[in-house]
């Protein structure tokens, strides 16, 4: 669905590169997230793919479409949700949906279905003026389902929200995804990522560090450690035991056995340890 | 059909803005000073600063021509003053004058220097010929055809020239040339801010609006055209243009003027200064870093409306600039019979130079609308 070679791009065309070199495909049906701090170039990858921004150098295929060359009916097959809102204050939240559905040369959703979707089905005659943020953002989030989008590019869908509207937005990705929507996400939040993504990239400083499922990075960069907690003799005993190790597996397997279990937790690495691990620094 | 939808949506937004409610309030600004402040006919009373420096009986013989004009007959001193000086002068009002005759030559170079007058003359008399002879003191800024009027009517024996007039037979090619109050005579230059002027700024900031609240970034995801929003702005400044100006023109001309050709002006000029307004915007990413472009452009637009007032300022490279073919092209509409041939070709070229700068905005907006 999206395919990019050796693309790089510099603002001021000084040779300072904000992205260098950037290379990846996503399949169609996946979701790929796009991981990495503030100003690691997730924002110039994404809008050079939505068109926002022109393609300098490399070779970039977006849902089929050249994006050296992009047509207007490419955005039949894509939407974006943008991590900043941008609604039409002035408009209410059905007449925002009502205006972009008619943008589009494709069968496009509901408004209202697309508002019950997101939790503001009775919100819809008011003024996205008076929306709270959070609110904003969901009206943004439905609008990119607008026109049934084969490619989804979602710009920090939960960012803002509170955690019951997070899941929520994460099973309508889910929900999405299921019907063979690729979805592109660009985030900093690896718990999202961890949890919606087929694959992820590393992405800092303009460069992908590394790309890989959730699960291979944890069992290439988690520790294969269990650590269980059981009562012994009326106290309470907390050990870490090594997954591979036959003397530790046997004791664990003694604990299982013989005790009663309060706790027990595999300890795999999460995204955010694994980030930092491979690119030597911070989300934030 | 998209173009359509972002019309209607465009009409919306903008009769809930700000912007709407300042071309309206700027309409019923003008409506209201046309009608209630300026009269059908304004006066205007020209001062003319004159040193006679000529034999007793030739001065009182001078003196008595214009008192045969005098409103009152007779002569009313005055004080008048430049700098620090202060000095005492014969006043005579005649119908469109104020004639002050100054006892001193250097006085009255004073005056003229500082106030300006139409006419600031020293008069002699040449005895040996027995005529008066006129030394004009002008202010630099007059027209040749004044400077040329001053020459003939002192150079030429003027019984000769009025009887060579009254052998010349002139036609009026059109008798039927209707004449304009000076409250109607105000309106092509106010028109013209009104219109294409205002809308230059407005639209501007309409952009600018839209890229604040990254509006534009949600359109440019969607398989909308950049000139469709565009052209969708350009119709929305047209349109409270036509409404605001064919209310101004109703209010103060009737049913007088020509509204078919109004319309076609009005639609091509609104559309000339919207098209540059979004090119001058497309070199910028914010309101306040395109101000300074846009005035600069609106102030050089409104040197025509300067000269319209003033007939004997009208520079050659005055016509080099658009507002003047607007200015008179309003003024031909209003007559209501006036020379439409000129209001049509007007309205030729501003459709075709706002169609340019319409392209020009497109595919600057292509690049930079996002950025």
């Amino acid at each position: 669905m999206i395919k990019v070679n050796g693309l790089c791009h510099s603002y001021n065309k000084d040779g300072k590169y904000a992205v260098k070199d950037v290379s990846f495909e996503v399949a169609e049906g996946e979701v790929f997230g796009f991981l990495g701090p503030s100003g690691a170039g997730k924002s110039t990858t994404q809008n050079i793919l939505t068109g926002l921004l022109q393609l300098q150098e490399g070779q970039v295929t977006v849902a089929g479409y050249d994006a050296k060359h992009i047509k207007n009916e490419m955005f039949n097959q894509i939407g974006m949700s943008f991590e900043q809102s941008n609604v039409y204050s002035k408009m209410t939240a059905k007449e925002n949906l009502e205006f972009y559905r008619k943008l589009f040369d494709v069968e496009t959703r509901d408004p209202q279905e697309l508002l019950d979707l997101v939790g503001l089905g009775d919100k819809g005659n008011i003024l996205t003026g008076e929306f709270s943020k959070g609110m904003k953002h969901r009206l943004t989030f439905a609008r990119s389902m607008i026109n049934n989008p084969k490619l989804w590019f979602l710009d920090e869908p939960t960012t803002g929200l509170d955690p019951s509207i997070a899941a929520d937005i994460k099973d309508i990705i889910r929900l999405e995804n299921n019907k063979g929507v690729t979805v592109f996400l660009t985030t900093h939040n690896m718990y999202i990522a961890d949890e919606l993504c087929d694959r992820v990239a590393f992405i800092v400083d303009g460069d992908i560090k590394l790309i890989d499922s959730p699960k291979n990075l944890k069992l290439q960069y988690g520790d294969k450690l269990v650590e269980v907690e059981y009562i012994k003799e009326g106290e309470t005993v907390l050990e870490s035991l090594s997954t591979i190790d036959i003397k530790d597996k046997k004791h664990l397997m003694n604990i299982i056995e013989h005790y009663d279990i309060q706790t027990m937790h595999t300890k795999e690495a999460t995204l955010e340890e694994i980030f930092i691990k491979v690119t030597g620094r911070g989300l934030i | 059909m998209k173009l359509w939808y972002s019309f209607l949506k465009e009409l919306k937004l903008s009769s809930k803005s700000f912007y709407f409610y300042v071309e309206v309030v700027m309409a019923a600004i003008i409506i209201l000073v046309l009608l209630v402040f300026i009269p059908e006919q304004i006066t205007i009373i020209q001062k003319e600063y004159i040193n006679l420096d000529m034999p007793d009986n030739v001065k009182a013989s001078f003196i008595d021509t214009i008192l045969e004009e005098e409103l009152d007959g007779k002569a009313e001193e005055v004080e008048l003053e430049y700098g620090d000086t202060v000095i005492m002068a014969d006043l005579y009002e005649v119908d469109d004058s104020e004639i002050y005759i100054i006892e001193n030559r250097e006085d009255m170079i004073g005056l003229t220097k500082v106030d300006r007058p139409m006419i600031g003359a020293y008069l002699t008399f040449d005895e040996s010929k027995g005529e008066i002879l006129y030394e004009y003191y002008l202010q630099g800024y007059e027209s040749d055809r004044l400077k040329n009027l001053y020459r003939i009517i002192h150079n030429e024996d003027l019984t000769e020239m009025a009887a060579i007039a009254e052998t010349v037979e002139v036609k009026a090619l059109n008798s039927g040339y209707n004449t304009l109050n000076s409250r109607e005579i105000a309106l092509p230059s106010l028109l013209t801010f009104n219109g294409s002027l205002m809308g230059m700024f407005i639209i501007a900031a309409y952009i600018f609006l839209d890229k604040q609240e990254g509006i534009i970034m949600a359109y440019a995801v969607t398989a909308s055209k950049v000139w469709e929003y565009l052209m969708s702005k350009v119709l929305v400044m047209t349109s409270v243009t036509l409404i605001t100006t064919l209310a101004i023109t109703l209010a103060v001309r009737g049913t007088k003027a020509n509204y078919l050709m109004l319309v076609v002006l009005l639609i091509t000029s609104s559309f000339f200064g919207s098209s540059l307004g979004l090119w001058i915007s497309s070199f910028y990413d914010n309101m306040t870093k395109a101000f300074a472009a846009i005035y600069t452009a609106v102030m050089l637009f409104m040197l025509p409306a300067i000269a319209y007032f003033i007939p004997g300022w009208e520079p050659f490279w005055m016509k080099f600039i658009p507002t003047y073919y607007t200015i008179q092209g309003f003024k031909e509409i209003i007559i209501g019979n006036g020379d439409m041939n000129f209001v049509a070709l007007a309205s030729l070229g501003f459709l075709v130079a706002g169609t340019l700068f319409f392209f020009a905005s497109n595919y600057r907006f292509k690049k930079t609308l996002t950025t």
